[in-house]
């Protein structure tokens, strides 16, 4: 608190005050000002936090996740063996260390407490909920046993607390997409344990990995090379494999740099390798029907070339993620969200919940610090606004210190070849962060 | 001493850095921070001393807010001599052949407009068990141990 002004008096100043006369809030030696809610602590979330204690450390910022661990895709999409991506996270635990964030892990809106209560509770609340949902394909067999959305599968991998089990894959899966989702599956699919070390992909995963007898993987992309939306370096990682044998299939060269520098990373890796695992590539083919009786055989496609039935053992979609239907979404987002994110008076959209599935953690950054600069210019604070007193009586809340001690049993409990252990199931990671020493 | 802690950055690690920085040698400096997506090369300043701070993305690319920086080093080549300054990189080890790049780059172009650097350029790898913090504080202080006695000499 400021030396010499007690809290009642600093609380006459504040701009929207006299409503109903409630305590000044304090944190540390701020005077809490306005309340602002954020549905979801994946990047987005985190990032928009971020940006608005940077500008206005007097704001009481709570991060809500339904998940008891925050940093969503961040922890449970970014692929196990890319862990300098994962190290963000660093950078987000500082927003609760250092910046007064608060965390409310385990608390579904929608569920818990309606989107109405909290929006009324808070001065501002911003949905940065991501989206979990398969986009599907609309195409006839998508339901055959056997096809799986990479949303899924990437969960599995990740050992998310609601993730379903591996599923057998066979001896000629098909990967459907091009983008880095597609790419990080094709990748860790055709990983030897010995390239698995230093991530922290799970024991089950890991032997998942290692059962899976792969002979030939075909990754199909519906436009040309030149439209691929890989990441050229991402491209590139797959040069470094020793389990496969590359094989790019021909494509029309392209004039403008960007795609040709995606193109030559495709070329580059063509021919790679003399491995057992056979990796073909293919492009502009548009899949018209997934073949099957009780189960995939093949995916029917529709090419320059005419039509032709690749054989499948199993088919996994990796061609963008879709709402749930969570939170009201997609009527909230009918009338077209506004510039830098605003969805109705003081309700703001940001991340994938606002764009859909696409955008880096990168461009979650830029994009969330120009909605918390419209929040901030537009932010009216009403002291009489309840803020997290909503959640009183709530079981279970997870707080950041909860958090923390769940990172710590995880990291200790990791194998030499690891550096975490994930808490698979929710009750273990309830249970985690329950235990104090 | 005048110091001004430059960054360039996508997701924000090289900013939390020269924060870091930046905050460590308040006590005993006077001490800005700016992103270098805000700063013309041709404003940086005799009297004060630079530290730069970049990571690197694409096959060793500059990350996106130092572009228009080395644009303009690039293109309007201006006269940097009597400039100081010393480069952290950040960048991630699984990109061998490209690790930390960016930072390479920034500095060979202040160099090229007639900069000064001082000491030896100092390496972050994200993919490694180190804070970067942990590695540019040292680094830092001798940095602007060296500083001081090389201008002692002039
Ligand atoms: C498999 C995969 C790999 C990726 N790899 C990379 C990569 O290597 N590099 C990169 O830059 N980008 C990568 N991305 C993209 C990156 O993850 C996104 O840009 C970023 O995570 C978008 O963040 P978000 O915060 O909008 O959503 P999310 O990260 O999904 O966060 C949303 C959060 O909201 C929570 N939530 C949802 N509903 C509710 C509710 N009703 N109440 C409370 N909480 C709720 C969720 O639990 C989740 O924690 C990847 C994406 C995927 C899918
Ligand atoms: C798409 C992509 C490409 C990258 N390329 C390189 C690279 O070529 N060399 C390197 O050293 N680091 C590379 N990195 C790692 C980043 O430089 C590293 O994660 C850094 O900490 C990011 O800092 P920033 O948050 O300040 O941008 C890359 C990261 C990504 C996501």
């Amino acid at each position: 608190m400021q030396a010499g002004i007690s809290p009642q008096d600093s609380f006459t100043e504040l701009p929207a005050a006299g409503v109903r006369l409630r305590m000044a809030e304090t944190r540390g030696s701020i005077i809490v000002s306005g309340k602002i809610a954020i549905v979801g602590a994946g990047p987005s979330g985190c990032y928009l936090a971020q940006a608005l204690l940077k500008s206005r450390p007097d704001l009481q910022v709570d991060l809500i996740d339904a998940l008891p661990v925050p940093f969503g895709l961040a922890r449970y999409g970014v692929a196990a063996d890319h862990q300098g991506t994962k190290a963000v996270t660093r950078q987000f635990s500082r927003i609760f260390e250092r910046q007064g964030a608060r965390f409310f892990g385990n608390l579904r809106i929608g569920r818990d407490v309606p989107l109405e209560q909290l929006r009324a509770a808070y001065d501002a609340t911003v949905l940065a909920a991501g989206l979990s949902a398969d986009r599907r394909l609309n195409i006839p067999g998508e339901d055959l046993p056997g096809v799986h959305g990479s949303a899924k599968l990437t969960r599995a991998l990740n050992e998310h607390p609601q993730a379903v089990s591996l599923p057998d894959l066979g001896s000629h899966p098909v990967i459907l997409g091009n983008g880095n989702v597609a790419l990080d599956l094709l990748r860790l699919m055709c990983k030897t344990p010995a390239e698995l070390d230093g991530s922290d992909l799970g024991p089950g995963p890991t032997a998942w990995l290692a059962a899976n007898r792969i002979e030939r993987l075909t990754i199909v992309g519906r436009s040309p090379a030149a439209h691929a939306k890989f990441d050229p370096v991402m491209v590139r990682e797959l040069g470094k494999l020793s389990n496969v044998s590359i094989e790019v299939e021909k494509f029309a060269p392209s004039d403008d740099p960007d795609t040709q520098k995606r193109q030559q990373a495709l070329t580059d890796i063509d021919g790679h390798g003399e491995g057992p695992v056979r990796v073909v590539f293919r492009f502009g083919l548009q899949p018209t029907a997934i073949e099957g009786v009780d189960r995939v055989t093949g995916l029917a496609v529709e090419g320059t070339g005419g039509r032709d039935v690749i054989k499948a053992t199993s088919i996994i979609t990796a061609i963008g993620f879709a709402s749930a239907g969570d939170l009201g979404r997609e009527a909230l987002l009918s009338g077209g969200a506004l510039p830098d994110g605003k969805l109705d008076d003081g309700l703001y959209g940001a991340g994938w919940f606002r764009h859909g599935p696409r955008g880096t953690i990168a461009q979650s950054r830029s994009d969330a610090q120009a909605t918390a600069a419209m929040i901030l210019k537009e932010l009216s604070i009403d002291p009489a606004r309840v803020g997290n007193e909503i959640f009183a009586g709530l079981p279970e809340l997870i707080d950041f210190a909860g958090w923390q001690r769940i990172d710590a049993a995880e990291q200790a409990l990791a194998a030499p070849s690891r550096c975490r252990r994930k808490f698979t199931s929710t009750d273990d990671l309830l249970h985690a962060a329950r235990q104090r020493d | 001493m005048k110091i001004c802690v430059l960054y360039g950055t996508e997701t924000g690690n090289a900013e939390m850095l020269a924060d870091d920085i930046e905050t460590a040698l308040s006590d005993d400096h006077q001490v800005d921070c700016a992103n270098l997506c805000d700063v013309d090369p041709a404003d940086l300043g005799k009297e004060t001393f630079h530290v730069i701070v970049c990571s690197t993305y694409g096959d060793g690319e500059l990350p996106e807010s130092a572009r228009p920086f080395a644009q303009s080093l690039e293109q309007n080549r201006p006269d940097l001599s009597g400039i100081s300054f010393a480069v952290f990189g950040l960048g991630d080890a699984e990109y061998a052949e490209t690790f930390t790049h960016g930072s390479i780059r920034l500095a060979d172009l202040l160099k090229a407009c007639g900069a000064t650097q001082i000491g030896e350029r100092m390496t972050h790898d994200a993919s490694g068990d180190d804070m970067p913090e942990d590695l540019a504080l040292p680094w830092i202080t001798e940095v602007l141990a060296t500083f001081s006695e090389q201008s002692k000499e002039v």
